[in-house]
């Protein structure tokens, strides 16, 4: 290329970069007012996979969707496979600049990319579904989740009575806290009725690699596990395998007892549309900021609004189960209710909650250990 | 600003290589034909993508508008343009060093992994207290050292096992990545209850942005200056002619006593020192942490800007700058036109086809 | 079942993707073409073979339709290395981009909810066979995917060393200009090579969604498209080779798997680094032979990286 031309391109490339410094001077940071986000008309979700992927990313798209009937003015702005990285907050400022006023930012490794939007947006409300704010949550943010491993504590009782070989099978990605909750969960369900009965661990690196899924399951049920639940965003592929083995499964994200009816057990499935509609309507009232939803909200068994709820029971889990899992989700309602009473050692024998002790749900959203049961390591 | 790419011109430049059409006195016609190709494959490109919209339901010219006006009509689109550039920029000239030298790197994403990692290895090593400059300067050091050794491994294996360069890197990749899921879920994780990343690096040692107003920061002068130093480099030094004359003719090279395996050794590790500053630009100056998705397709993006820009370093920024406005323009297919973003995969892979086989005349014989 | 029995039964049943794929760049680069794109091949099997399967009940039809994609977009990628010239580690990637996007376009409703595929194969005992000690277990309890490697393996060797074709394109990327003086063409018989190459990848991507994983997702080849390409090289370019080495891979795949199932504490992330790290070991420690044995065409793109 002749240096004239390279010249010519170059100061072409350096006028943009002038005109977006021109651009930038109308932008500045100020305060939260204490209305942020009031009378919002355009909402928006971004997702870190596909929004029908039978999974987490669908449980979102749904309950995004589901917001229509009840907020017929507002628009829904959604975006799918969002990286976890800074490339999430250009996509948050696209919404914005179309006039989102409440973001949804729905993957656990979506929040750093939040806080920065949060803090550039003073009159946005961003919400992030999932992680914890560990320093003081601005204003114009807060953190929500569900506690999953209830209703996997109870699925466990299913899986512990009912499997034959006393192994049961995991499934997972990484081991992140909420994942090691909901296997510790899993497998404490389980010995509650069953005292005998192992969960053991396999980690497929991915929260959706349907091969690598294929390998894991197929592995655990070699190594004789008889029932197969899961924590990856696509589930597919570990319910097909334990099916094709004759294997039981517990679901996790959605009902797929269509696919395996026969050897279906229960699970944990998602419905985020009333917890959603709470959190939208404070935004729009213009009273979000300071509100209970204004932190790390928590919710379960015990406030009601748990968006993970059991999934319907398959032909083998019998009367006196059913009896035992109610009577279990009834104990977790209540104020000292929790899959994690203590006495509670990891698998390694070191006692991790006291004798009599019942941990809070920050607590069980730290863990780093498995309990006395679950073979595998977080390492 | 399709129409401005051209071949080589310049005598100086273009000297080592071989096949250059001359544009000299009659060669104006020529020129123009080639600009007519330029412009004929970026058209084409854009049709067949737009017929595809077509398919998907939108209306191409709405969805076009919609993606320039995305990422060219407001100021943080603009920014994130020139904030994506500069790692492609400098995976671009990891792969065009190399290429001088007849070697194929396919490996600059595990380059740039292996980069940011050594960026945070820098600042843990060096601790917090520093000075930002100083730390700024180790991270720089250490991205560099790293990239060179990490693509040295793929050098020497072919220089003491005669492994192929393009399978090595390409296999090297996946080590990087299993490098850094180790780093940040296991022993450099920040919290062991919080999200898998390491911890975010302290606020002096951020690069610094150009202006105040504007979240650019330095990388892409740190890319420009790169470019020209790589330019400079291998069109104006002893090193550079020899690099293209092994990469011309080893067994040449061989009888005119240069040393080729220095040469495939040095080209090769020095791609991978570009490759390991773009992994630290993309740490210290947009992710400021390691996770998971650390660099995600930027090396291979950037493979695909050296061949787009026929592997010369001036092209390279405008090559850039076009995949770093895809990248940005991505996000209006969804929100605008309800086109899953990685349909922009199909539009950049249709300009490459139109590009590698429609802008040369060259044809095979039957 | 034994540790062993159960990581290399699973490493065939594993492996088995990763064998047609190298099946089919063995018989590209045997024609002197390199084919990075046969990554993407796998992909565009992978989905054509699930949406035949699920559309039309029959995943046998699936098979054939998942071959016909990857040929397909291999035929682009012969389109712009041999009648273009194109570099061919370029165009190999940029038909991986290809293949990314359209699949992931094309591909969403396949993805989890509504369209959904039961199971395509079922596992069938080979009678007698299996009853053999130990080998029975590994080799003859798997499904009709799996067996048709096998039995692909010969025929790729037959095609490819025992037929004029074979002979043709084995020519092609040995001495590439006696076929032009006896008035054969190049660009053809490499087009035909590379195309087949890339049928056979589509089978490879087909028995991932239907035969192994039953599901189909965006971007779900992973790599072992480039494991593939990787071990035609460490194969020497042998069918026969191409299939112990698939087989390794898939072992070294199932082994993490097998210890992480019996309560071994293993590191997660250094058994996913582990099939290529093999691959690296492995071709580092053979590294020369293959050199000296590559087809000549071969090597005249490996050792120079052609401007395109």
């Amino acid at each position: 290329m002749s240096n004239r031309k390279t010249t010519a391109l170059l100061a072409g490339l350096a006028l943009i970069a002038a005109l977006s410094g021109c651009a930038s001077a109308s932008e500045s940071g100020s305060d939260v007012k204490d209305d942020a986000g009031k009378g919002v008309t355009k909402i928006g979700f971004i997702m870190v996979g596909p929004k029908d992927d039978y999974g987490y990313n669908q449980a979102v798209y749904e309950g995004s969707q589901a917001l229509k009937a009840d907020f017929p003015d507002v628009e829904i702005l959604t975006a799918e496979n969002v990286p976890e990285d800074d490339t999430a907050a250009t996509t948050m400022e696209q919404m914005i600049s179309k006039g989102a006023k409440l973001i949804f930012a729905t993957s656990y490794g979506h929040l750093d990319a939040a806080v920065k939007v949060a803090e550039k947006h003073p009159d946005v409300i961003v919400l992030q579904q999932g992680n914890t704010i560990t320093t003081d949550v601005p204003p114009n943010m807060g953190t929500y989740f569900g506690t999953v491993y209830e209703p996997m504590y109870l699925a466990g009782i299913a899986a512990g009575a009912s499997t034959k070989s006393d192994k049961l099978g995991y499934v997972y990605a990484f081991p992140i806290p909420q994942t090691i909750a909901n296997i510790n969960a899993f497998e404490r369900g389980a010995r509650s009725v069953n005292p005998d009965v192992e969960t053991i661990t396999a980690a497929t690196g991915s929260w959706c690699d349907p091969s690598a899924q294929k390998d894991k399951a197929a592995a655990l049920l070699k190594a004789g596990a008889d029932v197969l639940t899961q924590h990856q965003d696509c589930t597919a592929t570990v319910i097909n395998t334990a099916k094709e083995a004759g294997a039981m499964t517990v679901g996790y994200h959605a009902d797929a007892s269509a696919l395996t009816p026969d050897l279906w057990l229960t699970g944990a499935v998602w419905n985020w549309g009333p917890l959603y509609k709470q959190l939208v309507q404070k935004v729009i009232d213009g009273t979000f900021v300071g509100s209970e939803f204004n932190a790390n909200y928590r919710v379960g068994f015990k406030t009601g609004t748990n968006p993970f709820v059991l999934a319907p029971y398959g032909p083998l889990v019998s009367d006196d189960t059913k009896a035992k899992i109610e009577a279990a989700k009834a104990f977790l309602a209540t104020p000292d209710g929790s899959p994690f009473v203590g006495p509670l050692k990891d698998n390694k024998g070191k006692e991790q909650v006291a004798a009599g002790v019942v941990p809070t749900y920050a607590e069980n959203d730290a863990m780093d250990y498995f309990v006395d049961g679950v073979i595998g390591s977080v390492k | 600003m399709t129409t401005l790419i051209e071949p080589p011109t310049s005598p100086v430049e273009a000297a080592p290589r071989k096949r250059v059409p001359a544009i000299t006195g009659a060669g104006a016609q020529r020129a123009l034909l080639v600009t007519a190709r330029w412009v004929g494959a970026f058209a084409g490109a854009l049709a067949l993508f737009g017929i595809l919209l077509m398919i998907k339901g939108a209306n191409p010219l709405d969805a076009y508008a919609a993606m320039f006006r995305l990422a060219f009509g407001q100021q943080t689109s603009i920014d994130e343009i020139f904030i994506r550039m500069a790692p492609l920029v400098l995976g671009a000239l990891a792969v065009a060093v190399p290429a001088r030298a007849g070697l194929t790197n396919v490996g600059g994403e595990g380059q740039i992994i292996i980069g940011g990692v050594a960026a945070c290895g820098a600042t843990r090593l060096l601790g917090e207290d520093l000075p930002g400059g100083v730390l700024i300067i180790g991270m720089l050091l250490a991205a560099v050292l790293a990239g060179a050794l990490w693509a040295g491994i793929a050098a020497a294996l072919r220089l003491f096992a005669g492994v192929n360069e393009a399978i090595s890197t390409l296999l090297l990749n996946f080590v990087a990545l299993n490098v850094l899921l180790y780093l940040i879920y296991q022993s450099w994780r920040e919290s062991p209850t919080g999200q898998p990343a390491t911890a975010e690096l302290v606020d002096g040692a951020k690069l610094p942005l150009l202006t105040a107003s504007s979240r650019i920061n330095v990388g892409i002068v740190i890319a420009l200056v790169l470019t020209v130093l790589v330019a400079v480099v291998l069109t104006r030094t002893r090193w550079g002619f020899q690099v293209s004359v092994a990469g011309g003719n080893a067994e040449a090279a061989r009888r005119a006593g240069l040393n080729v395996p220095k040469l495939v050794l040095s080209a090769l590790m020095i791609g991978g020192a570009l490759a390991g500053v773009a992994g630290m630009i993309i740490f210290a100056g947009t992710e400021y942490k390691l996770r998971d998705s650390f660099g995600y397709q930027i090396g291979y993006t950037a493979f695909l800007v050296c061949w787009l820009a026929r592997q010369r370093p001036f092209p390279i920024l405008l090559g850039a700058f076009l995949m770093a406005t895809l990248s940005v323009a991505k996000d209006s297919l969804q929100l605008d036109s309800q086109i899953p973003g990685y349909a922009i995969y199909v539009l950049t892979a249709l300009i490459l086809m139109a590009v590698l086989g429609f802008t040369t005349p060259r044809k095979a014989k039957v | 079942m034994s540790l062993p029995v159960d990581v290399l039964a699973a490493g065939v049943a594993g492996g088995t993707s990763i064998m047609f794929a190298a099946l089919g760049e063995t018989i590209g680069e045997r024609a002197g073409v390199i084919n990075l794109g046969i990554e993407g091949s796998m992909l565009a099997g992978a989905l054509g073979a699930y949406v035949v399967a699920v559309e039309t009940g029959s995943p046998w039809t699936g098979v054939l339709v998942g071959g016909i994609a990857g040929a397909a977009l291999a035929a682009v990628h012969a389109f712009l290395v041999v009648w273009r010239r194109a570099n061919q580690m370029a165009s190999g990637l940029t038909v991986l981009f290809l293949a990314l996007g359209l699949t992931a376009l094309f591909g969403v409703k396949y993805v989890g909810s509504g369209k959904k595929l039961d199971h395509a194969f079922d596992v069938w005992n080979v009678p007698v066979l299996h009853d053999l000690p130990v080998v029975g277990q590994i080799l003859f309890e798997h499904n009709a995917l799996v067996y048709l490697g096998f039995v692909t393996v010969p025929v790729v060797w037959f095609a490819l060393f025992k037929t004029r074709i074979g002979l043709l394109v084995r020519t092609a990327g040995e001495r590439a200009e006696t076929l032009t003086v006896h008035g054969y063409s190049v660009p053809w018989l490499r087009t035909l090579a590379v195309t087949c190459g890339g049928f056979l990848a589509g089978i490879g991507g087909a028995y991932l969604s239907i035969g192994y994983a039953n599901a189909w997702r965006e971007n779900m080849i992973q790599g072992k498209g480039f494991i593939a390409v990787a071990l035609v090289i460490f194969a020497v370019w042998s069918p026969v080779r191409v299939m112990a080495g698939a087989w390794l891979f898939g072992c070294a795949l199932s082994l993490g798997s097998a210890l992480q199932a019996r309560g071994y504490e293993v590191n997660q992330f250094l058994l996913q680094a582990l099939p290529f790290v093999l691959t690296l070991v492995v071709l580092t420690v053979i590294g020369r032979r293959t050199l000296s044995s590559s087809p000549a065409e071969l090597k005249k793109v490996f050792e120079n990286a052609e401007t395109g």
